[in-house]
């Protein structure tokens, strides 16, 4: 379950609408606004791949600019590599053609 | 996990974020502490653009756990974007390559050898080849990915060992033009500024960059800054493509590919029609040049830009915008208090690139907006070591360490004594550039070829011809790689690589920052470092050759391990003997100096203590730059000292409109360009391993503008065919008004068969640069079919 720090720029004009947008986000926890129009928020997924989603969906407000991401923690995926789990692979492994 | 290490995690997540745009949460910093039990974090540089974000990669019992950004970092002020945030799943990925490969014939399976035999064969392979036809029969094909001292001692065994100067990189295809520009322009490789320049410009002229997505986190700060200051700072996007980078775009001019000499012209003529030159600039720094160099006058660049009134531009770029819209940036780009240009593959992959170098170039000099804060002439650069390892290490066939023409018998000469190898050792002659190398590997001409961490079976323009030389059996491949790849699947003998943080070593970004990635985890299998590869194979190339020479290239290195000793020595061999008294003297930026510093050093750096100061932030400037007042030849406060000019000034130059090597016709009606996709990068040999990253984009798709996507009857979904004089793809459609009218767009990840561009792109070259026109060729554009469903593809 990863967690990762984000400064969202908005259009300072609709940052307002924004928040309400991120509200509606039950992976977003939003920690703050400023009048520059910076959101800084936690996103809390079930997996990478719901993060990329959830960016992925955030970054396509037409009033959001970008999404910065500074802090990325998957360690729960880490302890399950540690504990011998290979992580998700979305295609078969292929070795070079005519490996043994 | 339990709850409430989440919460200190959730709550160190929150305040590294409101750090950075300085929000006081009320949160106690405790959390930070808690959050970071037995998590170690390791600072490196991130491994997927060109933009050197510094990092820290988080690492929990000898295993990475997570990444984070260095806020102290002058490149990226702690922001990481998508792709970098991921790149640390490569490093425990089942797929990657653990042990060495070898197979006699391409038509043989591969089986697994161990290290002795595979170095051995290497090297066998390599003396035979020799043998048979000397220098010209080998060759080292690079990457602007490898660290510096990789890049670095494969060319000193090319080199001084194999008498060759057949060592190429995949920068050849990406930044040659910027390359040449600058050293045609300015007189030195390199910009003379860099991103500091971002927060004090007044405007910004975007053009052939989508930066929104290339280089994201350079993106946020354009972004901030035009936020921050909406009504005093201008954004200029020029391009044939509407991208994420237009969004914040006071004005997007969209002109038919090729046709922007023309309007770099016309913005030149607005500037010296209305006397918004820098008149004194231009007398005091500048100097004119057409043809070869030829000099001549600032009333013939006049009378020549003359020509290009806004009128005939705007008509000639397609009659997409109004003259004056030309005359409008051209007035922003000239009066603003400082303009910074950007631009990335849109200027440098054309059959002109230089030429578009020079002109963007021009428009800087005529105004004076260089050397001062906040205006710069900036080259983005895609790959982490392009201008580090390669540009300035040696890794392409004409130029030496340092910055050293290879047919400069001096400068060469200064090499073989700094290496203790005979006079004459070093070649006289440049070696094959990247698309020659490849041409004479498909005439047989090349029999022996080290490709260490790129795929050009898939990068190469017109690839499908290449691959038929990298097929032959009688050109023996080897391959140095992190994951299989088209070209590993025509190699004879493939070698697991090290991956970032895997190693020691330094990476060299855009603006002229050199920062040291220090081992963090050991690598899985078998894998090694390049440069103990490189070693071990030497010593190998020495016995079977009986040559005492090779022997001598690696003598200062016997003996050091991989993990630190043995790149530092590389490095300190570099630093100290070759970069002396060269522009990119990087004397100051020892390991113990690049180890203390958040964000490395910036060259030129003489010493150690000028290095811990950061470096040279504006080259050429006296009391900024060392080498300004060491060259200094004059009482005025800029002194342009760059070798390739020296007359020590800037040159502008007459360059007319140029059109493509390929222009649409009767047969194949529309423009196809290529490009980047924020998620994934290059070959999709790493990106499309993360399944965060490929699900986002599991494949390439056609880009239709709508006008054309009715004309054709093609709707969003619909399977495309995409077909050139060269070859065919087959892709889904996706139906926006982003390419201009005339003109398609495809991605260049994706490895299937059916939607690797490459196979269409064109391999023109441009005759200055040598670098192919990727950017332009024709195409034929016809509907095949509904909607099909479609699998990602990677081996």
């Amino acid at each position: 379950m990863p967690i990762s720090g984000v400064v969202i720029a908005s259009l300072p004009s609709e940052t307002n609408d924004v928040l309400r947008f991120l509200a509606t986000l039950s992976q977003v926890e939003v920690h703050g606004a400023d009048e520059k129009g910076n959101i800084v928020a936690v996103l809390e997924t079930e997996s990478s791949d719901e993060m990329e989603k959830i960016i992925d969906r955030i970054s396509r407000d037409q009033n959001v600019l970008h999404v910065g991401l500074t802090y990325l923690n998957a360690e729960d995926e880490a302890e399950r590599i540690i504990q011998g789990e290979e992580p998700a692979r979305p295609f078969g492994f292929r070795k070079p053609s005519g490996t043994t | 996990m339990t709850q409430t290490r989440r919460d200190f995690i959730k709550k160190a997540a929150a305040l590294s974020a409101a750090s950075y745009v300085s929000m006081n949460l009320p949160i106690d910093k405790i959390n930070l502490a808690r959050a970071d039990e037995g998590v170690v974090w390791h600072r490196g540089s991130c491994r997927l653009c060109g933009v050197g974000c510094r990092v820290e990669l988080g690492v929990k019992d000898g295993v990475p756990m997570g990444l984070r950004g260095v806020a102290e970092s002058r490149t990226n002020f702690g922001y990481v974007c998508m792709k970098g945030t991921y790149f640390w799943k490569c490093m425990r990925h089942p797929d990657r390559l653990t042990k060495p490969l070898y197979r006699a014939k391409k038509s043989d399976a591969f089986k697994e050898i161990s290290w002795d035999k595979a170095l051995d064969i290497a090297a066998d392979q390599f003396a035979r080849a020799h043998k048979a036809g000397g220098g010209d029969a080998v060759a080292y094909y690079g990457s602007g990915q490898s660290l510096t001292e990789e890049t670095y001692l494969f060319q000193k065994i090319m080199r001084g060992g194999l008498q060759s100067n057949n060592v190429e990189g995949n920068p050849r295809l990406c930044m040659a033009s910027a390359a040449a520009g600058y050293l045609s322009s300015f007189g030195a490789d390199e910009p003379i500024g860099g991103y500091a320049d971002f927060e004090k410009a007044h405007c910004f002229f975007i053009i052939g960059s989508n930066t929104a997505e290339a280089h994201p986190v350079l993106f946020r700060r354009i972004m901030r800054r035009k936020l921050d200051n909406p009504n005093t700072v201008k954004v200029i996007n020029i391009d044939p493509r509407i991208s994420q980078t237009s969004r914040i775009a006071d004005m997007h001019l969209q002109f038919m590919p090729g046709t922007d000499l023309a309007l770099l012209n016309a913005m030149a003529n607005v500037i010296m029609e209305e006397k918004l030159y820098d008149a004194e600039f231009v007398k005091n720094y500048a100097t004119f040049r057409k043809g070869e160099a030829e000099q001549t006058t600032l009333e013939d660049f006049k009378a020549q830009v003359a020509k290009y009134t806004p009128e005939m531009a705007a008509k000639v770029c397609g009659g997409t915008f109004k003259a004056d819209d030309i005359r409008t940036i051209a007035r922003w780009f000239a009066k603003s208090k400082g303009t910074v240009s950007l631009w990335t593959m849109g200027l440098n992959q054309r059959k002109r690139g230089v030429w578009a170098n020079n002109l963007v170039h021009n428009l800087h000099i005529i105004t004076g907006q260089l050397v001062k804060d906040g205006a710069d002439s900036l080259s983005l650069t895609g790959q982490p070591n392009a201008c580090g390892g390669v540009r300035e290490g040696g890794g392409l066939c004409h130029i030496l360490p340092g910055h050293r023409p290879v047919e400069n018998e001096k400068l060469r000469r200064q090499v073989e004594a700094a290496w203790g190898v005979p006079e004459g050792r070093i070649p006289a002659a440049p070696g094959l550039h990247t698309m020659a190398m490849f041409s004479a590997i498909n005439e047989g001409k090349i029999k022996a070829i080290w490709i260490n961490c790129t795929s050009p079976a898939q990068s190469l323009p017109n690839c499908t011809l290449y691959n038929k030389g990298m097929d032959r059996d009688d050109v023996f491949i080897v391959c140095t790689d992190i994951f299989p790849t088209l070209t590993t699947q025509k190699a004879n003998l493939v070698l697991p690589a090290s991956f970032h943080f895997e190693k020691t070593g330094v990476y060299g970004c855009t603006e002229r920052r050199s920062q040291l990635t220090r081992k963090a985890i050991d690598s899985p299998g078998e894998a090694r470092a390049e440069v103990w590869i490189v070693r071990e194979w030497a010593r190998r190339l020495a016995e079977k050759m009986n040559d005492p020479v090779i022997a001598q290239c690696i003598k200062p290195f016997e003996g050091l391990t991989e993990g630190y000793e043995l790149p530092k020595a590389i490095w300190d061999e570099y630093t100290q003997k070759l970069t002396a008294g060269r522009d990119n003297d990087l004397r100051g930026a020892t390991y113990a100096v690049l180890e203390k510093m958040a964000d490395g050093v910036q060259w030129p750096a003489p010493t150690e203590e000028f290095a811990l100061t950061g470096g040279t932030v504006k080259k050429f400037v006296k009391g900024r730059d060392p080498m300004a007042t060491t060259e200094s030849r004059n009482d005025l406060p800029y002194q342009f000292y760059g070798a390739a000019h020296p007359d020590r000034t800037l040159w502008i130059w007459l360059r007319e409109q140029a059109d493509p090597e390929e222009m649409p016709d009767a047969e194949y009606p529309f423009y196809l360009s290529t490009g980047r996709i924020i998620d994934h990068w290059h070959t999709m040999s790493m990106t499309g391993r993360i399944p965060e990253l490929l699900r986002a984009n599991p494949y390439a798709y056609v880009e239709v503008n709508p006008k054309d996507a009715d004309r054709l009857g093609i709707k969003p979904g619909d399977m495309v065919e995409i077909k050139s004089r060269r070859g065919v793809n087959l892709l889904p459609a996706k139906v926006y008004a982003g390419p201009v009218e005339g003109m398609v767009f495809v991605y260049w990840h994706d490895q299937h068969p059916d939607r690797m561009i490459n196979k269409v792109t064109k391999d023109g070259i441009d005759p200055g640069s040598k670098e192919p026109e990727f950017k332009i060729c024709a195409v034929q554009v016809k509907r095949a079919s509904d909607p099909k469903p479609l699998e990602p593809y990677i081996v």
